[in-house]
């Protein structure tokens, strides 16, 4: 019980402090942050559930008032933006990932990439383009045209949640909540 | 920690968070019925009025919080350029701000405790699932590590560049997630050790 | 049944035997704990608090399973982390001192008002609203300490309270816990402050070497350091 609530916690702080890492800027000059990755691996790591849950809370706090998103946004002006859709979708995208990932036995960095793609891109982008969409006045068409440029980051960011889940997999076994513990965790949970 | 509520102390921070709240989203509703362009530019102009009314301070923090805005701003200047409906043009464009400028009002004039207050009463509901001494818990709990993590992430990046002449980059996030799995143990640990979760 | 019994007590974590065969009756008001790095002092003291269950043997706590009877065990065992990074639950100092508090049952405005109250008594009156990421490292020690002794508990479990505190503040604290009725069971690394304890208990690996009071195992211990520190090489570090 304790050890579920403080992991949600600590994965939405977690997704938060990825926003302020330094931007990685793509050869095109697109920059882009860690924040989406954090969310992918709130479902990679910690499973459908927490994982959706720890996004959520990471929403509240933002909304609330706290600049969290990458470049210091934050408030209930981040449901009204152009990119509500995918502040809105992200919860469902850490849902996704994590049901994938407690749903395949493929080794675990090959799961968390397949997880992240459907997740943290094909969820992702519904809600995102559907989002802009309506703030822009445009089609669903137009607006996808426009969320595509968005697509090289989030392919690479695909690649870096499939290689971090393995990392943690391997220096942390019991702490990959959303695979079966094969090792005994620590007796409380 | 850093906020977005603005130290500029206005009548409207006096209102409870979830009257504001609630006509926030009358308004933004309500924003999205409207089809005349002079009805926007309208709200627009009295909304810029009323920011300004609040001070020199308080307005530019206004502004600010609108930058995100510009590159699709951006894109919809070109878009309605190239097809020529430029009235169609301003009507977005006014209606995006005017939506992020009202939430944005409501943002800078409450603070973060009322705002999380309001969530934890709109969250009653789901108190058999979700007890509300534990969704407070949880927002402390984010908030106390917020910093702990930011301040790891940072003494990494500094052993990093202690011992390699590139920059960490990516290479922070394994780390940073081992360190927050880390602390969500030992949190565990302390809050077992006075009296667990509820 | 009074004091803290442990019975053939055994920890093992991944794989490793940490803790084995203890059985000790503590029923003494000053206790410390002495022994090398990685030696199990800090693994006792999470067994007697209750955060871990054994695997092996028992632990009890004036009458109760800390680990199974929570609410039992808030009462009787308070412990103070060697790392009070590790301990810190709240962004701010007040809160995190009323949560013990609260979970012993006062209402959020009581336990808010006793912590003022705690505060004020020991001049620091204005760190209330103070953020714990604004404290330095000995500060943080000090607030976890003080969170523990609001709570009261019967016996507190201290690991090595003084590391970080500067020599006036370990002064303060010392008179402080002299003065305290409860049950104090320290782990320490300077001789000089568990000569003071009624019993002194030495871990060695994981097991138990010596067991007295102060004046005889004391100096075989500071003896027994002396002598592994003057050679080369550690060729035993646990581990
Ligand atoms: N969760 C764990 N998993 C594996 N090994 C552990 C775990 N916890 C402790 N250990 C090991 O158990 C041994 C005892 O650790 P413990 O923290 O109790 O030592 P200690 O006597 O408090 O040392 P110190 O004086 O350095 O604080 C060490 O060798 C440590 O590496
Ligand atoms: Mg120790």
């Amino acid at each position: 019980m304790e050890r579920s609530l403080t992991h949600i916690a600590l994965f939405a702080a977690l997704i938060a402090v990825l926003g302020l890492v330094p931007q990685i800027t793509l050869g095109a000059g697109v920059p882009i942050t860690a924040q989406t990755l954090g969310v992918m691996l709130c479902g990679t790591v910690l499973g459908a559930r927490r994982g959706a849950l720890a996004v959520l809370l990471f929403m509240a706090l933002v909304a609330a008032g706290l600049p969290l998103l990458s470049g210091g946004r934050g408030g209930i002006g981040v449901f009204t933006q152009p990119s509500a859709g995918y502040f809105i979708g992200f919860p469902f995208a850490a849902f996704v990932a994590g049901w994938v990932m407690e749903r395949t036995t493929l080794p675990v960095g090959i799961a968390a990439g397949a997880a992240s793609v459907i997740g943290g891109i094909a969820v992702l982008y519904i809600f995102g383009i559907s989002g802009m969409a309506i703030v822009l006045g445009k089609t669903l068409s137009e607006a996808a045209m426009l969320g595509m440029a968005f697509l090289p980051g989030d392919v690479i960011k695909v690649v870096l949640a499939g290689l971090v889940t393995q990392a943690i997999a391997q220096a942390r076994p019991g702490s990959l909540l959303s695979r079966p513990q094969t090792l005994p965790v620590s007796a409380f949970n | 920690m850093l906020t977005l509520t603005s130290p500029v102390e206005t009548p409207l921070h006096r209102l409870p968070a979830g009257a504001k709240l609630a006509g926030l989203a009358v308004f933004t509703l309500g924003l999205f019925q409207i089809s005349n362009l002079w009805v926007l530019a309208g709200l627009a102009l009295a909304l810029a009025a009323l920011q300004l009314s609040f001070g020199r301070r308080f307005a530019s923090h206004a502004l600010r919080m609108l930058k995100p805005l510009w590159p699709f701003v951006l894109v919809l200047a070109l878009w309605h350029l190239w097809t020529g409906a430029l009235a169609d043009g301003a009507f977005l464009v006014l209606r995006m701000g005017l939506a992020v400028a009202a939430a944005n009002l409501v943002t800078m004039t409450t603070r973060l405790s009322d705002m999380l207050s309001v969530f934890e009463m709109l969250a009653r509901p789901l108190s058999p699932l979700l007890p509300p001494r534990r969704l407070a818990m949880a927002f402390a709990l984010v908030i106390r590590f917020i910093p702990n993590l930011a301040e790891r992430m940072a003494l990494l990046a500094q052993a990093h560049r202690a011992r390699s002449a590139r920059r960490p980059g990516w290479r922070l996030v394994v780390p940073a997630a081992l360190a927050a799995l880390d602390a969500a143990d030992q949190a565990a640990e302390a809050l077992r050790a006075r009296g667990g979760a509820d | 049944m009074a004091g803290i019994t442990l019975r053939d007590l055994g920890y093992a974590a991944a794989g490793k035997v940490i803790l084995a065969g203890l059985n000790l009756q503590l029923d003494q008001r000053r206790i410390a704990i002495i022994g090398r790095n990685g030696s199990g002092k800090t693994t006792l003291l999470r067994l007697i608090a209750g955060l871990v269950a054994p695997s092996h043997g028992a632990v009890t706590v004036e009458g109760i399973d800390p680990y199974r009877d929570r609410k039992g065990a808030l009462q009787r065992i308070g412990i103070l982390f060697q790392n009070p990074e590790h301990q810190i639950l709240f962004p701010t100092v007040e809160e995190e001192l009323a949560f013990g508090l609260r979970q012993q049952g006062m209402t959020q405005k009581d336990a808010l008002r006793r912590t003022r109250d705690a505060l004020a008594a020991e001049g620091r009156a204005h760190w209330a609203q103070a953020s714990v990421s604004t404290l330095s490292g000995g500060q943080k020690q000090w607030l976890c300490l003080q969170a523990v002794l609001l709570m009261a508990p019967e016996t507190i479990l201290l690991d090595e309270p003084f590391s970080g505190l500067d020599l006036p503040a370990i002064a303060r604290v010392t008179r402080r816990l002299e003065a305290l009725p409860q049950r104090l069971i320290t782990i320490s690394h300077d001789p000089a402050s568990a000569a003071k304890a009624e019993r002194v208990i030495w871990l060695e690996a994981g097991r138990l070497h010596a067991d007295g009071p102060a004046d005889q195992v004391l100096p075989q211990f500071t003896a027994e350091m002396a002598r592994i520190g003057e050679a080369d090489a550690d060729a035993d570090l646990a581990g």
